[in-house]
């Protein structure tokens, strides 16, 4: 009991100050002593010896085992403040580690990624990574190993999405090509049976699906994030842009183009802002009711032209709204060909390229009527003036010149060279060259005259435009006329007198023409 | 990336089509203006209008057959007509018809004449 008691003791004084504890164990020997004295001074003579031999070895015991006690405790505190000591450090370690792994992934390895992505080697993404100092080196060992097996694989992806990419615009570009030869033979053939109504409507069903292809090309070339389409060289006028643009989607007719804005945009832009529109209006005919217009109209304003595509169709929702916001944000962050088959509005995808690449600001908003109104803000800088206000068509240089034609009114001219023209010289050549000397001279008499009363007055106006004007003016019946006159400047003279009576034989068939076609006319 | 060939031609970006606005060529009633048919302007164009309309009003100040017009404005006689019966149906053109061969004298009569001319 007594060394129990000890014990416990002695176990408890370790926790306390050392001189203290040194102090306690000296008390069990001590004690015991004192108890073994006091056992020899009661217990009879006879057996104090005895006693006093077992008190001495008892507290020699006691004294041994107290010692012993007082090492041991010794030894444990001297090992506890050492693991304390030692925990502390692989605490301290594991958090340096725990920091550097929150480094590693936080930051070390988006800064490499991304100087990966845009196009440095594993090895050079991996030269300016620094470690931190005070942790081992086996630690950072494995962080580099890590870090360059990550690296590897990011570099192989890419690599595999670029060459998938790669395949995908190359393909389109192929089919590019070929829709546009297509549509150039198309172009051909329509022009070649534009007199049959019922050969050329099927050639424009044809040509319009063609188009529809070449804008699927488009999508997918831009999506892979080439640019779309063909180069154009010249500026197109945007009137033009805007129906390049209708004519690349499927109802085209439910489009009503209004006013557009008188500019033109450089060749660069024309083919990504005709395909972004085209999106923009396939999307707005897509999801609005067949019978419903699209409104597509280009106003200029202080950043550039705004071009508003209005439909009627289901409106934007709050969250659809949020949705679509969305896509164009992703489209403008960078765009991963495994979500194609996600978003359904592929188109949307396309157009937020676009915007971003060619700087196009673009909105969806609620429209006024219901449906949705697509806004787009093509920047000033790739806005030029038109060379041709009211489009290519306008400034086609084949044009016959407007003014000296406003000359000649409209109401007479026709009747006096249409009966003519197109009654008489036909049959009255042939027969001519059936062998009729006569009628042939009448002919070209007839002739001069009205034509040389006409242009004699602007010939005296403006001589130099004369023989211009002579190949652009005639119709029909000038052309057979200059055939006729061909060698007959000679009989004018004559012909002021012969006239009167050629004019006047065949004058009852004139005259019943002339008068026809007049009331006809009016 | 590479641009496949060389140059495009220069073209329009648009469809003939979009230029004859999706409307088939022979509408139901009878086909107003033939080949020949002479096309005069009665207004003057507008600014809204589309160019190859506007085009067509500024030459037609001066009677231009249907087959001209379609050389000038370099369109196919089918979308030419087209955009004819826009403009007819709009009265911003007329028609004249070309002196239809009803009108041309009997063959008959024209060698009576002949024949008589020949006895003189």
């Amino acid at each position: 009991m007594v060394f129990a008691g000890t014990s416990s003791g002695g176990g408890t004084s370790p926790g306390g100050r050392r001189p203290a504890s040194t102090l306690v164990w000296v008390i069990p020997p001590a004690a015991m002593a004192f108890c073994a004295g006091l056992a020899v001074a009661v217990v009879p003579s006879g057996a104090r010896a005895m006693v006093a031999w077992c008190g001495v070895a008892a507290t020699l015991a006691v004294a041994l085992a107290a010692a012993e006690a007082m090492r041991r405790g010794r030894l444990i505190t001297t090992l506890r403040t050492r693991l304390a000591a030692q925990e502390a450090g692989f605490r301290q370690r594991l958090a340096d580690q725990e920091a550097e792994i929150r480094r590693l992934t936080r930051e070390v390895l988006p800064a490499t990624v991304a100087r990966l992505r845009r196009g440095a080697m594993v090895h050079e993404a991996m030269k300016d990574v620094d470690y931190a100092p005070n942790l081992d080196p086996d630690f950072d060992a494995a962080h580099e190993q890590l870090l360059r097996w990550v690296l590897d694989t990011v570099r192989t992806e890419e690599d595999l999405r670029d060459a998938a990419q790669r395949a995908f615009v190359n393909i389109a570009r192929r089919v590019q090509a070929i829709v546009h030869q297509q549509a150039q033979d198309m172009r051909e053939m329509e022009d070649k049976h534009g007199a049959d109504p019922d050969v050329f409507e099927d050639l424009l069903h044809l040509d319009h699906g063609n188009a529809l292809i070449g804008r699927l090309a488009d999508s997918i070339a831009v999506l892979g994030g080439s640019r779309p389409g063909r180069q154009w060289q010249k500026e197109v006028p945007l009137f033009n842009v805007c129906r390049g643009a209708m004519s690349r989607i499927l109802e085209y007719e439910r489009v009503d183009l209004h006013s557009v804005a008188d500019v033109a945009i450089v060749g660069p832009s024309v083919e990504p802002l005709i395909h972004a529109l085209a999106e923009l209006l396939d999307n707005a005919t897509r999801y609005s009711p067949p019978k419903t217009r699209v409104h597509l109209t280009a106003i200029e304003v202080q950043s550039g032209v705004a071009i508003e595509i209005e439909d009627a169709g289901v409106g934007l929702s709050e969250e659809a709204r949020r949705r679509t916001d969305a896509v164009l944000l992703q489209a403008a962050t960078g765009f991963d060909l495994n979500d194609l088959g996600e978003t359904p509005r592929l188109g949307l995808a396309v157009v937020g390229r676009l915007a971003v690449r060619y700087r196009f600001q673009i909105s969806l908003r609620p429209s006024a009527y219901g449906g949705v109104r697509a806004v787009l803000v093509v920047p000033q800088d790739i806005i030029c003036p038109t060379p041709a206000p009211g489009g290519a068509i306008a400034r086609a240089a084949k044009l016959p010149p407007p003014k000296p034609i406003k000359r000649a009114t409209p109401l007479p001219s026709p009747t006096r060279p249409g009966p003519v023209a197109q009654g008489r010289p036909g049959p009255g050549f042939r027969q001519n060259g059936a062998g009729l000397p006569q009628r042939r001279r009448r002919m070209p008499m007839t002739a001069p005259a009205p034509f040389r009363v006409d242009s004699a007055p602007p010939a005296a106006s403006a001589t130099p435009r004369d023989p211009a004007r002579q190949p652009v003016q005639p119709g029909i019946w000038l052309d057979a006329f200059t055939k006729g006159l061909n060698g007959e400047p000679i009989p004018a003279a004559d012909a002021a007198t012969d006239a009167p009576d050629p004019r006047k034989s065949p004058s009852t068939p004139d005259s019943s023409s002339t008068p026809n076609t007049s009331d006809k006319d009016e | 990336m590479s641009e496949p060939g060389k140059p495009w031609d220069e073209g329009g970006p648009e469809r003939l089509y979009t230029v004859s606005r999706g409307r088939a060529p022979q509408e139901p009633r009878h086909r107003p203006v033939e080949l020949v048919s002479l096309i005069v302007a009665r207004a003057e164009p507008e600014p809204g209008m589309a160019p190859e309309a506007a085009a067509v009003l500024r030459m037609c100040q001066f009677p231009l057959s249907v087959a001209e017009i379609s050389a000038y404005l370099v369109l196919p006689v089918s979308t030419v007509t087209v955009l004819l019966a826009g403009l007819l149906r709009d009265d911003r053109v007329e028609v004249r018809a070309p002196v239809p061969a009803a009108v041309l004298p009997d063959p008959e009569l024209l060698q009576a004449v002949m024949h008589g001319l020949q006895n003189l």
